[in-house]
C-alpha cells in the first residue's frame, strides 16, 4: 500500500514540475534560513557553558551613584575576592581578573603588540575550566608566571616546547611561561590568549574599597542557596570594609552621604548570564545582546511559518487537480482514513526532501554567513541530538503541512468528483486567503523593520558628532616614542598632507575609562561634585579634532598657568550649574591613596567647548573635562584630504627611525568610529537577508497561489475574453483580489511593525523618527511585489487565445 | 461578409500535428444563416473559432466586413468582437459566479453601455425570453434550456451583426432545442447573419444553406430545399 502511495507521489512530483519545485524549494529555503539562523542563536545562547560550574559561578557588579553620575560597572575592588572566600564558607573558590590593555610581548628581538592579555590569580583554574596542555593547575601562584594559549605559543615559539621559556613584556617586564592552555572556546564571555600571574602586583593588594577595577567572579559550594547568600554580602562588607573607608575619605559616614541620594550596591550575574545580558561599564570585551537573540529567534519562526504556510496553500489549492483520483480511490473501496495516511505520507515525502535540500543549501551558505556573522559555526552532523530535533521538527512540520489538505481532500463525495466540476469550499477559500494575509503581514513587518533598523544605523553613521571624524589617522601606543614624542611631531608636520597632530589620553569614540570628581569646592562633597571624564591632551588636539569652543579660549602652551587650566564641556558646565564659567575655578584630585584623604588642586575654567559624542549614541553626552598635560596614549594626526597613502609612509618611515624596534600601528578613526556599531551592522546586515528570504519565499507562495487561481478561472477568463474583455481589464480581475489581501495585511501589519520599531529604538539616546514615509514604502514595495508575482501569471492567461481557455471544458 | 482565402489551421503538441483547416475557402453574406456539418473532427468548431475571432488561423486569410483581420492583434480582434460577434456554445459558457441578469449584462460593460441602457436592455431580452424571473439566480440554479436562453440573450445583447452557434441545441432536449431554434430563426429573420455547427439534419435545416466539411475542407454546400 506505501508503495503505491509512494509511486503517486513521486509521479506527482514529477508530472507537476513547477509546482513541485515552488512547494519543495520555498520550504528548502525556508528550513535553511531557518538552521542558520537557529545556528546563530544557539551559539548565543550557549556562552560560557563549558564550564563545569556554570550554573554556580557569579560576577560582581557594582552600581554607583555618585557626583551627578549613576553607572554600573562589571568590575569591583580589588580586596573583594579574597574577603569572599575568607569572610563567606559558602563560597568555594574566587578568581579575579585586571584589564591592563595591550603590550607589546618579544620573545628575541622582535616585538608584537598583544591585546588579549589579562592579569589574574593563581585560582584561575579551580573557576573557570581551561585545558592545560602542559604546566600545572598552580601555574599561576608565583609572581611574573605566565599562562598561554596554544596559537600564542605557536607564534612565538614555533614547534619548540614553550614551557620553562621566558617572554618580556613592554621592553623590560620577564616572564616566565608556567603553563600552556587549548585555546579558549569561542563562546566564552572574555577571551585571553596570555594570563599573566597577579601575585605580587602592587595594585593587586592595595586593599583600597572605592576604586574598581576587577572584573571578581566566585564559585558558590554546591546546594547553596544564592538569594540567601546574596542578601548577607553587601550589608557584611560595607560595615566591615567600605563604610569605614568612605569615612576616611571623605570625612562623612556612608549613612550620611546615602541621604543625598548617593550610593553604592553591588549586585551578582550569573556567569550564563552575562553575555547576553550584561552591558556594563568596563565588561572584558563587548558582549551579545538578548534582545537580538530575540529578533533572530523570530525571524527564524516566521520564515519557517511562511514557509509552511506555502505548503498548505499550494496543496490545498492543487486539490481540486486531484478530485478525480480521490473519487476513484473512493469507489473503489479507499477508506477516508486510507487517503488521509496517502496524503500525509506525500506532505511527509516532500518535506523530507525539503529538509536535505535545506540542509544541503545551508551547509553551502555557511562560510559566507559565517563571515557575516563574525562566527565559527557549523552544523552539528556528528551530533545526535541534533539529527533528533531536525529529524522530529521535520516530521512535525511535514504533519503540519498535510494535515489540512489530507482531512479536506479525503473528505471529498465521489459523485461530486466523478460528475460535476468540485467548486471550491468557501471556507477553504477563507482560509487560504487568511493564510495569505498572514504572510505578507508578516511580509510588510519585515520590510518596516529591516528599512528602520537601516535608517537608524545610517543616522548613526551620519550624524553630526560635533568633531571631525574623517582624515584622522591614529597612531597607537605612542609611549613606544619615549622622549622622541615631540620630535616625532615635529618630523610629522614637515609632510605637506599632514595638517597637524596631537597626543592624548583619550579620543572621541568609546573606550575604557573612568570617571573621577571635580568639585566647585575644595572638599569633597556629594552635592558639590561632578563625576567626569578628565581627558589629558596636548595644545593642539582641539584644533585637530575640530572640537567648537562655545566660548572661553583653547590651550596656550605659552601660558605658564594653563598647566591648572580647566576646558570643560556644555554638560559639565550645566551640571555644575555655573552661569559665568569661565574665569571661576574648580578643584580636582591628585592622585590620592587609600588613606590620604582628597588632596585638591584649584583649575581655572578657561574655556567652555560645545557638547560631542564621544560614546556610542546609545548613551547620553556626559561631562567632560580637558587638561594640559603631557600623555602618551595615542597621537592624532589630522591629514588633507586625498590619498593618505603617502603621509602613513612617512609617518612609519620616521616611527622607525625614533622608535627602533617598536611595531607601528595606525588606524583611521572613521574605522573605530563604525567600530562601535559593528554588532549592529551585522545584525543589520543578517537581519536585511533574512527578511528578504522571508519575502521571497512568500512570493513563491503567492506565485503558486496565482497560478491556481488563474487556472480555476480559465473559463471565466476565455468568456469575458470572447464577450470583448481587454488584457489590461482581466490583469486587474485577477490581481484585485490578491490586491485586497495584500491591502488587509498591510491595514494590520503597520500597528504591529509600529510597535516593534520603536521598542528597538528605544535603546537608542540618539534616534530617527520612525516616520510615515517607512511604511508608505513598505505598503508600496509589498503591493508592487504581489503585484508583480500575480502578473505573470494573469498577463499570460490574458494574452492567450480565449478558445484555449474554453476548450478545457 | 465572410470571405476565407487557402485558410489554414494547424494543432500542434509534442508529437501530433494536426491540420484541423486545410485551405479552406468560403463565403457567406450579409444576412445568410448557414449551418456546417460534419463528422467529429472535421475542423467544424476550429472553423468557427476562427471566424469568431477567438482563435488565429495559422496562414490564409480572413476577411470580416472586407477588413483582413486573420493576422490582428488580440487587442484588435477583441474590438471587432465586441461589437459585431455573439457566440452562442453547447455547454452555454455563463460565468458561475455572475448572476443570470449579470451574465447577460456583461458585454455591455466592456463595450462602455450606460448603465440605465444597461438594465433596460436586459430586462427587455430577459423578457423576451421568458426568464425575467430568473434574474437573479446564479447558473447553476437553472435548467439547461434556461442556461441557453440566457446564453442566446447574451449573445446578442450588443446587437451583434453575425451570431456564432456551436451545437447551441446538444445539451438540450428537443422542445428546449426547438425552442432556441426558433429564437435563431427569428433573429435571422430580423437580418443577423448566422453560422451555426450542428450534428443534427433538422436543426441544420433550419437554416437556408448547409456546408458540409471533411478534414478540413468544405466539400459540398447545399441550399436548403425551401430556398431551392
Amino acid at each position: 500500500m506505501y508503495k503505491n502511495y509512494i509511486k503517486i507521489a513521486l509521479r506527482n512530483l514529477t508530472r507537476n514540475k513547477s509546482n513541485s519545485v515552488i512547494n519543495v524549494l520555498g520550504l528548502s529555503i525556508g528550513i535553511a534560513g531557518c538552521l542558520l539562523i537557529m545556528l546563530w542563536v544557539s551559539d548565543e545562547l550557549s556562552y560560557d557553558n563549558w564550564n563545569s560550574k556554570a550554573d554556580r559561578t557569579y560576577r560582581v557588579a557594582s552600581e554607583i551613584n555618585f557626583a551627578g553620575t549613576h553607572q554600573s560597572y562589571a568590575v569591583s575592588p580589588a580586596p573583594l575576592a579574597q574577603a569572599l572566600v575568607s569572610d563567606f564558607p559558602e563560597v568555594e573558590s574566587a578568581v579575579r581578573f585586571r584589564d591592563y590593555g595591550s603590550f607589546l610581548v618579544k620573545r628575541d628581538v622582535q616585538n608584537y603588540k598583544e591585546e588579549d592579555i589579562v592579569f589574574t590569580d593563581s585560582t584561575l583554574f579551580d573557576v573557570f575550566d581551561l585545558k592545560l596542555i602542559a604546566g600545572s593547575k598552580s601555574a599561576l601562584t608565583e609572581p611574573n608566571s605566565v599562562v598561554i594559549s596554544e596559537t600564542a605559543a605557536l607564534k612565538y615559539f614555533n614547534n619548540e616546547d614553550a614551557l620553562g621559556k621566558t617572554l618580556t613584556f613592554d621592553d623590560n617586564e620577564v616572564y616566565e611561561i608556567t603553563g600552556i592552555i587549548k585555546d579558549m572556546p569561542e563562546n566564552s564571555h572574555f577571551r585571553f590568549d596570555f594570563f599573566v600571574s597577579l601575585t605580587g602586583g602592587q595594585e593587586a593588594n592595595n586593599g583600597i574599597w572605592v576604586s574598581n577595577n576587577f572584573p571578581t567572579y566566585y564559585v558558590l559550594k554546591k546546594g547553596v542557596d544564592h538569594k540567601a547568600f546574596e542578601a548577607k554580602v553587601f550589608p557584611h562588607l560595607l560595615e566591615k570594609y567600605i563604610g569605614p573607608q568612605i569615612e576616611n575619605i571623605m570625612g562623612a559616614t556612608y549613612d550620611e552621604i546615602a541621604k543625598s541620594g548617593a550610593f553604592i550596591r553591588y549586585f551578582y550575574q550569573p556567569l550564563r548570564e552575562i553575555h547576553l545580558h550584561s552591558d556594563l561599564v568596563a565588561e572584558l570585551a563587548p558582549n551579545g545582546n538578548i534582545q537580538y537573540v530575540w529578533i533572530f529567534l523570530s525571524a527564524a519562526i516566521f520564515i519557517l511559518i511562511i514557509a509552511v504556510v506555502n505548503f498548505m496553500n499550494l496543496t490545498t489549492a492543487k486539490s481540486a487537480l486531484r478530485a478525480k483520483e480521490i473519487g476513484l480511490r473512493k469507489v473503489m473501496g479507499s477508506l477516508k482514513s486510507n487517503l488521509i495516511s496517502q496524503f500525509l505520507c506525500e506532505s511527509l515525502i516532500l518535506t523530507f526532501l525539503a529538509f536535505l535540500l535545506g540542509l544541503a543549501l545551508a551547509h553551502i551558505s555557511l562560510p559566507a554567513y559565517n563571515q557575516l556573522a563574525n562566527k565559527n559555526l557549523s552544523i552539528p552532523f556528528s551530533n545526535p541530538s541534533f539529527w533528533t530535533i531536525a529529524l522530529s521538527g521535520t516530521f512535525l512540520i511535514g504533519l503540519l503541512a498535510g494535515s489540512y489538505p489530507a482531512f479536506y481532500l479525503s473528505g471529498f463525495k465521489p459523485i461530486q468528483t466523478l460528475t460535476g466540476r468540485l467548486s471550491d469550499k468557501k471556507g477553504n477559500v477563507t482560509l487560504r486567503n487568511g493564510l495569505v494575509v498572514f504572510q505578507f503581514l508578516i511580509a510588510v513587518v519585515l520590510i518596516v523593520a529591516t528599512m528602520g533598523i537601516r535608517k537608524q544605523l545610517s543616522y548613526i553613521q551620519n550624524k553630526k558628532l560635533g568633531f571631525d571624524r574623517q582624515h584622522v589617522l591614529v597612531i597607537d601606543d605612542a609611549y613606544a616614542l619615549g622622549n622622541n614624542k615631540n620630535a616625532y611631531k615635529k618630523r610629522l608636520s614637515e609632510h605637506p598632507s599632514i595638517v597637524m597632530s596631537s597626543y592624548s589620553s583619550y579620543l572621541p569614540v568609546p573606550s575604557s575609562r573612568s570617571d573621577s570628581p571635580l568639585c566647585k569646592s575644595a572638599e569633597i562633597r556629594e552635592d558639590n561634585c561632578v563625576a567626569m571624564q578628565n581627558w589629558d591632551i596636548d595644545e593642539d588636539y582641539i584644533k585637530t579634532m575640530g572640537i567648537e569652543l562655545k566660548e572661553g579660549r583653547d590651550f596656550n602652551i605659552a601660558m605658564a598657568t594653563d598647566s591648572q587650566a580647566v576646558i570643560l564641556n556644555e554638560t559639565a558646565v550645566k551640571l555644575f550649574g555655573l552661569e559665568d564659567p569661565v574665569g571661576k575655578t574648580i578643584y580636582g584630585s591628585a592622585d590620592a591613596g587609600p588613606d590620604a584623604g582628597f588632596a585638591s588642586i584649584p583649575l581655572k575654567i578657561i574655556g567652555v567647548a560645545k557638547d560631542f559624542h564621544y560614546e556610542s549614541l546609545r548613551e547620553n553626552i556626559r561631562a567632560l573635562g580637558f587638561m594640559l598635560n603631557e600623555s602618551s596614549g595615542s597621537l592624532s594626526v589630522k591629514l588633507t584630504p586625498g590619498n593618505p597613502s603617502e603621509a602613513i609612509a612617512h609617518a612609519e618611515r620616521s616611527w622607525k627611525e625614533l622608535a627602533p624596534g617598536q611595531p607601528f600601528s595606525y588606524r583611521f578613526m572613521d574605522e573605530s568610529f563604525n567600530n562601535i556599531y559593528r554588532t549592529e551592522l551585522r545584525v543589520g546586515t543578517i537581519f536585511s537577508i533574512f527578511s528578504g528570504l522571508g519575502i521571497f519565499i512568500a512570493c513563491l507562495g503567492l506565485f503558486g497561489l496565482a497560478a491556481f487561481a488563474t487556472e480555476k478561472r480559465t473559463r471565466e477568463i476565455g468568456i469575458r475574453k470572447v464577450l470583448g474583455a481587454t488584457t489590461f481589464g482581466i490583469v486587474s480581475l485577477l490581481s484585485k483580489d490578491f490586491l485586497k489581501l495584500v491591502f488587509l495585511a498591510l491595514i494590520i501589519a503597520v500597528p504591529i511593525a509600529w510597535y516593534l520599531m520603536s521598542q528597538w529604538l528605544s535603546s537608542f539616546a540618539y534616534k530617527v523618527n520612525v516616520g510615515y514615509s517607512i511604511f508608505i514604502f513598505a505598503g508600496l514595495s509589498a503591493i508592487l511585489i504581489a503585484l508583480f508575482t500575480v502578473s505573470y501569471h494573469s498577463i499570460r492567461s490574458a494574452i492567450a487565445n480565449p478558445v484555449d481557455s474554453i476548450r478545457n471544458e | 461578409m465572410i470571405r476565407t482565402v487557402n485558410l489554414v489551421k494547424v494543432y500542434q503538441t509534442d508529437e501530433v500535428e494536426t491540420t484541423a483547416l486545410n485551405e479552406l475557402n468560403l463565403e457567406i453574406k450579409e444576412g445568410e444563416f448557414v449551418s456546417v456539418m460534419g463528422p467529429s473532427g472535421c475542423g467544424k468548431s476550429t472553423l468557427l473559432n476562427v471566424l469568431g475571432m477567438i482563435d488565429s488561423p495559422t496562414s490564409g486569410e480572413y476577411y470580416f466586413m472586407n477588413q483582413e483581420i486573420g493576422h490582428l492583434s488580440e487587442r484588435g480582434r477583441s474590438n471587432i468582437r465586441k461589437h459585431n460577434l455573439g457566440f452562442v456554445f453547447q455547454s452555454f459558457n455563463l460565468i458561475d459566479e455572475l448572476t443570470v441578469f449579470e451574465n447577460v449584462e456583461l458585454p455591455m460593460l466592456y463595450t462602455k453601455v450606460a448603465a440605465n441602457d444597461r438594465k433596460a436592455r436586459v430586462e427587455e431580452l430577459l423578457e423576451g425570453m421568458n426568464i425575467m424571473h430568473r434574474r437573479n439566480h446564479f447558473p447553476q440554479q437553472l435548467s439547461g434550456g434556461q442556461q441557453q436562453r440566457v446564453a442566446v440573450a447574451r449573445a446578442i445583447v450588443n446587437h451583434p451583426k453575425l451570431i456564432l452557434a456551436d451545437e447551441p441545441t446538444g445539451n438540450l432536449d428537443s422542445t428546449n432545442g426547438n425552442e432556441v431554434m426558433r429564437i435563431l430563426t427569428k433573429l435571422n429573420e430580423e437580418g443577423t447573419t448566422i453560422v451555426m455547427v450542428t450534428h443534427s439534419q433538422y436543426c441544420a435545416e433550419f437554416g437556408n444553406r448547409i456546408i458540409r466539411m471533411l478534414d478540413g475542407k468544405v466539400v459540398t454546400e447545399n441550399l436548403v430545399k425551401q430556398y431551392l
